[in-house]
């Protein structure tokens, strides 16, 4: 009994590390932006496939190929902020219109998934997938060790380079107080865009290590949506080591009653979680006050 | 190393509202100017104008620095930060979730400021010992006069040559009114500084002052040429003092 419990905390916490790698990106836009990316999720799908088409065709590494095309994600972030700013924020219909954006831009990436690549379950291979070390009587399978690592590593990355530097905090404070900002001699279209790309690049990543950890086809996304954005409000709106505890809490949750009380009732723990937060602490568990 | 501010005859105002009235004022080096008058007459609308928040219909701004002729009209806040002018806004605008010292901190953004930022910060927390004993709290949950002294800390991170202060008694105890206000004028004379203050305590800014401008209905009803002529002015007493 012991021995179970212990193995269902520990697998809870490897799946808990790849939320955060989902929930980062919006973390950062819906948290700190007030951006609703609703998109995300299956922008961590996109990149997983590819991760998908490279490891299929050149054997690399999924994990090298989510960090090789984070920069390109950047700028795809970029991008997607400048048509965000120019349709939507610079006229202030980001509220409603943005959210049809992003809901419709989950859509098209979607279909143009399935247009491409067909509905099948698709994978990667690597030597790591399949092993699994055994300290004691602890499981640590590294399909779901190797993408807890860099979850956590990336993670960290961004919690320091939002609270250490200049960038960073400028970042945190853009949609607090925009003229204020401005007045500190920073550009918030500027700060925003590079936001939106960091976020963006969290998903490049976040996609290679989903397909590390299971199949993927188009539409998986979906179930991310609701348990990324609980987590991000869980962690308290925009606080980075807020998503990466929340996340963990997610994890360990859902594995022990999967384990304990069946697997079809792990969907329902974030959402549970979450009520019970909204009712007694609306500010996130780990939110700032 | 002078600097000045001179305002010359701008209209401005928020759609069809006028607010101002073809206003001209100045400021010279290492003066402290105070514009007086009270809510709704469009102090803190020239404010506006001269840090770019708010564009003129009308008129010129020009900014002379270091014998340098620079027009601030078309520019944005952000660039008019970068040139050396800082502002204390009203109601202090602080990013309320993020700390003390991350406010700080953001005081410095403008590349130019980050070479100093660790002697800044040892002055800003000399100058408001408060500050530093709560670095790592919220800026949200501070009372109103310490946030006051952050905010006035943050515009110093970016060592502005020239401060301008929006209305820094608003919302503070009458306590604290009288210390912001002299901790502003012990900060110009430590950092030799240039302050516009746009104020509507009469009392308080006559103390530090050197000119002052009083503003009615948006236009400049009086300049005093000194302290002196400001506290003993007939109008003054009748607009301010209801006397």
């Amino acid at each position: 009994m012991t021995e179970l419990f212990i193995n269902a905390v520990v697998s809870g916490l490897l799946l808990g590390g790849f939320y955060a790698a989902v929930a980062l990106g919006l973390s950062i836009t819906f948290g700190q932006l007030d951006i609703v990316n609703i998109a995300h999720p299956t922008i961590v799908i996109f990149g997983a496939y590819i991760a998908y088409i490279l490891n299929e065709t050149f054997g690399l590494d999924p994990v090298l190929i989510g960090l090789v095309f984070a920069p390109v994600f950047y700028v795809l972030g970029m991008g997607l902020y400048r048509i965000y700013y120019y349709s939507f924020e610079r006229t202030g219909q980001e509220s409603l219109s943005g959210l049809a954006f992003f809901f419709g831009l989950m859509f098209i990436i979607e279909v143009c998934l399935i247009l491409t690549f067909g509905v099948d379950y698709r994978l990667v291979s690597a030597p790591y997938i399949g092993q699994t070390w055994k300290i004691g009587f602890v499981d640590f399978p590294l399909r779901m060790t190797v993408p807890f690592i860099v979850a956590v590593v990336v993670t960290l990355a961004v919690y320091f380079y939002m609270s250490k530097t200049f960038q960073g905090r400028a970042i945190m404070a853009v949609s607090q107080d925009r003229l204020a900002l401005q007045l500190m001699g920073a550009d918030p279209v500027k700060v925003k865009q590079s936001a939106l790309g960091i976020a963006i690049a969290t998903a490049a990543i976040a996609g290679a290590l989903l397909i590390i950890i299971q199949p993927i086809e188009p539409s998986v996304g979906r179930l991310f949506i609701g348990r990324a954005f609980a987590i991000v409000v869980l962690g308290g709106m925009g606080s980075i080591s807020g998503t990466l505890m929340a996340a963990l809490v997610i994890g360990v949750a859902e594995s022990l009653i999967s384990t304990f009380y069946g697997p079809s009732w792990a969907p329902a723990v974030s959402f549970g979680l979450l009520l019970l937060t909204l009712a007694f602490r609306p500010q996130g568990i780990f939110g700032r006050a | 190393m002078a600097n000045s501010i001179e305002v010359k005859n701008i209209d401005a105002g928020y759609g069809s509202v006028k607010v101002l009235h073809s206003v001209s004022i100045d400021v010279q080096d290492g003066e402290t100017v105070v514009i007086l008058g009270s809510n709704g007459n469009g102090k803190s609308t020239l404010i506006k104008c001269i840090t770019g928040i708010l564009a003129p219909s009308a008129g010129e701004i020009i900014l002379k620095l270091d014998g340098q002729e620079i027009d601030l009209i078309g520019k944005k806040p952000e660039e008019i930060v970068e040139l050396g002018i800082s502002l204390v806004p009203e109601g202090r605008r602080l990013f309320p979730s993020l700390t003390v010292e991350e406010n700080l901190m953001l005081g410095a953004y403008k590349e130019s400021a980050r070479v100093n930022i660790e002697d800044n910060l040892d002055m800003v927390y000399e100058a408001f010992p408060v500050l530093k004993e709560r670095s790592r709290q919220a800026a949200g949950s501070m009372s109103g006069g310490e946030q006051q002294m952050l905010a006035i800390g943050r515009a110093l991170m970016s060592e502005p040559k020239i401060l301008l202060v929006d209305e820094p008694s608003v919302g503070l105890a009458p306590i604290f009114v009288s210390r912001t206000i002299a901790k502003i004028k012990e900060l110009k004379e430590q950092k030799n500084l240039t302050v516009l203050m746009a104020e509507q305590n009469f009392n308080q800014a006559v103390k530090v002052a050197d000119r002052g401008y009083v503003i009615v209905h948006g236009q400049i009803e009086f300049e005093g040429k000194d302290a002196e002529s400001l506290s003993n002015n007939e109008m003054i007493k009748q607009y301010y003092l209801g006397l």
